[in-house]
């Protein structure tokens, strides 16, 4: 890689143990986990409830991150713990000299098809995330620690559907 | 009864308190995903090829960290696990969006959570992700009356591994440990090969 | 790609360890949750009852008995008959005067239910003065276990991870979810209208089930 100031990434074991510790933290403090998935559903309802408020009442899914009038609905505890995160990967990634302007991908694509591919990539994920009530942060994590029988389905499912999607894209990665 | 935990189910702050710890939670998630090396898409690929298996290193890493620590403390007459959150479970709405994750994963290269951090390190294909991840849920929140039915079939509640498997939840505790570590001793091995891939050829011949 | 994480084999190792210690341990603990025992006295009886802890509402104890709560034990007081024609599930049936001499396991949540809510709340002062903690009666007996768990009507303006919880704790039961619309949901009592919800009901509670049931 051509960032060679940058700092080298800390031990993947390390960063999870840190990552549990935070996890455990949030069941100590709030008796519930982390998640990632539900403040992307909370932004997508309060657009719709701007936009078209009618509609958005009239849908179930939209309503249920509603608040009830008056409160905001992007006054929402995920909705917060998300910008911390960005707060927290960037002030890492600065530290550690790692913020660059530029596209991860592999040397056989562009730019152009690399935002492509993510673009579908997360629209599929938004979708499957919807669908399962979680991501690999509120199902992967926090129903993993649980020990959730659902949220193992679907970790499992989704390793599944990652290394069978996987060999058509090798193209886009190496 | 039990002890202080969980604060806020216990009501030792209220819902302003709750907010801050929010954020102060996610700026350390944010913190130890990057550390990880989480915000970079390249590097998360690499689970997928066999080159690199940090994102089942870290994951499972913290599962089995938050795991043992709510099994001690709940032990330790610290927390009252009855009063945590565990997600429920819709078994086939679970294992299909598993699958379309799954497949959007691999296609992206990132994941919701890991998407923040790769933008806001700068990361454009980051922010084209997050773009995507909202779309696909204003696709499925358009859709939603049609498969109403579907995503809110096979509930079976907060169903976890040990009632679903007839043993104690320290069985299933121990028993993920192991495999945890198992799989790790794995990702090191498969790590190992793809660095020098001379080696496994010989094994083979 | 595998060499840009610095690595540390001597602090990896000890976690990896200290991982097996614990879950080596974990199986030999078995369950997390240890009884917890106290003794009880009459003021403390008069408090409880004052603060309204003495009782579950329908909605709870269909939780407790689907995620399966440890211990728990259900009574029916009624009689033979109307146990035979219909009970809650994993209920036992047991005459009122039999709660003052059967034996007791002081580790078990027990939870007594009738018709309506008279006798059970006898039965409660029962078990309580033979040194139970954990003992609870249903409120609106088995009336408000058909209204509120077999048959809820949910207002269709119900958020819908509200409305998903209920359903399916409801479709669990083998009953049906009806949902209305608000209108005639409000001149029809539901366990969402607040009348029939959870005992220790505050703001702070209800904000919690919102936020909560939207793990991700």
């Amino acid at each position: 890689m051509s960032d060679a100031k940058a700092a080298p990434y800390a031990s993947p074991y390390l960063a999870g143990v840190g990552v549990g510790v935070v996890l455990l933290l949030a069941f100590v403090l709030m008796g519930r986990g982390l998640g990632a998935s539900g403040a992307f559903s909370s932004v997508v309802a309060a657009a719709v409830n701007t936009a078209a408020p009618a509609h958005a009442a009239g849908n179930a899914f939209y309503s249920g991150y509603l608040t009830d009038g008056a409160a905001n609905p992007l006054r929402d505890w995920l909705v917060l713990e998300i910008i911390g995160v960005v707060i927290g990967g960037l002030a890492s990634g600065l530290l550690a000299r790692r913020i660059r302007w530029t596209t991860e991908r592999g040397a056989g694509i562009t730019d152009r098809r690399r935002f492509v591919n993510a673009f579908v990539g997360g629209t599929a994920m938004g979708v499957g995330a919807k669908l399962a009530r979680g991501c690999t942060s509120g199902l992967g994590l926090t129903g993993g620690a649980t020990l959730s029988v659902g949220s193992w389905l679907f970790i499992i499912a989704a390793f599944v559907g990652a290394y069978a999607a996987a060999p058509l894209l090798r193209r886009a990665w190496r | 009864m039990m002890g202080g935990a969980p604060f806020y189910e216990f009501g030792r702050f209220g819902e302003g308190t709750s907010l801050v710890i929010a954020v102060l939670l996610g700026i350390a998630f944010g913190w130890f995903l990057e550390q990880g090396g989480m915000g970079n898409a390249r590097k998360l690929s690499g689970q997928f090829y066999f080159t690199d298996l940090s994102v089942l290193k870290l994951m499972f890493s913290a599962i089995v960290t938050a795991m043992l620590g709510l099994f001690w403390l709940s032990w330790a007459g610290l927390l009252d696990l009855s009063r945590v959150y565990v997600p429920e479970t819709f078994i086939a709405p679970q294992i299909v969006g598993g699958l379309v994750f799954g497949v959007g994963f691999a296609t992206g290269g990132l994941c919701p959570g890991t998407s923040c951090v790769a933008a806001a390190t700068g990361r454009k294909d980051g922010l084209a992700l997050i773009a995507g991840m909202l779309a696909g849920v204003f696709v499925f929140g358009e859709a939603f009356p049609a498969i109403d039915r579907f995503a809110d079939s096979t509930a079976r509640g907060a169903w976890t591994l040990p009632q679903a498997l007839g043993l104690s939840q320290g069985t299933v505790v121990g028993i993920l440990v192991a495999v945890a570590l198992g799989a790790f001793a794995g990702a090191e091995w498969l790590e190992r090969r793809a660095e020098h891939p001379a080696r496994p050829m010989k094994l083979a011949a | 790609m595998t060499t840009d994480a610095r690595r540390r084999p001597g602090i990896e190792r000890a976690l990896a360890v200290l991982a097996i210690v614990g879950g080596v341990l974990a199986v030999i603990a078995g369950s997390p949750a240890r009884p917890t025992r106290g003794s009880v006295d009459v003021t403390e009886l008069a408090r409880i009852v004052e603060h309204e802890e003495d009782h579950v509402t329908a909605m709870e104890l269909a939780r407790w008995i689907r995620d399966d709560r440890p211990r728990l034990r259900v009574l029916d007081i009624r009689a033979d008959s109307e146990f035979a024609d219909f009970h809650i599930p994993a209920a036992t049936r047991v005459p009122l005067a039999e709660i003052a001499r059967m034996p007791l396991d002081s580790a078990a949540t027990y939870v007594l239910y009738s018709e309506g809510g008279t006798h059970a709340a006898q039965g409660w002062f029962l078990l309580r003065a033979r040194g139970m903690t954990h003992v609870f009666f249903l409120r609106g007996g088995l009336y408000e276990w058909l209204e509120q768990v077999m048959n809820p009507r949910v207002a269709s303006t119900t958020p819908r991870a509200q409305r998903d919880s209920i359903r399916a704790l409801t479709l669990w039961f083998g009953g049906k979810m009806t949902v209305v619309d608000s209108a005639s949901a409000t001149t029809t009592p539901s366990v969402l209208d607040g009348e029939l919800s959870a005992p220790h009901k505050s703001d702070t509670r209800e904000t919690i089930r919102k936020i909560r049931r939207r793990a991700c």
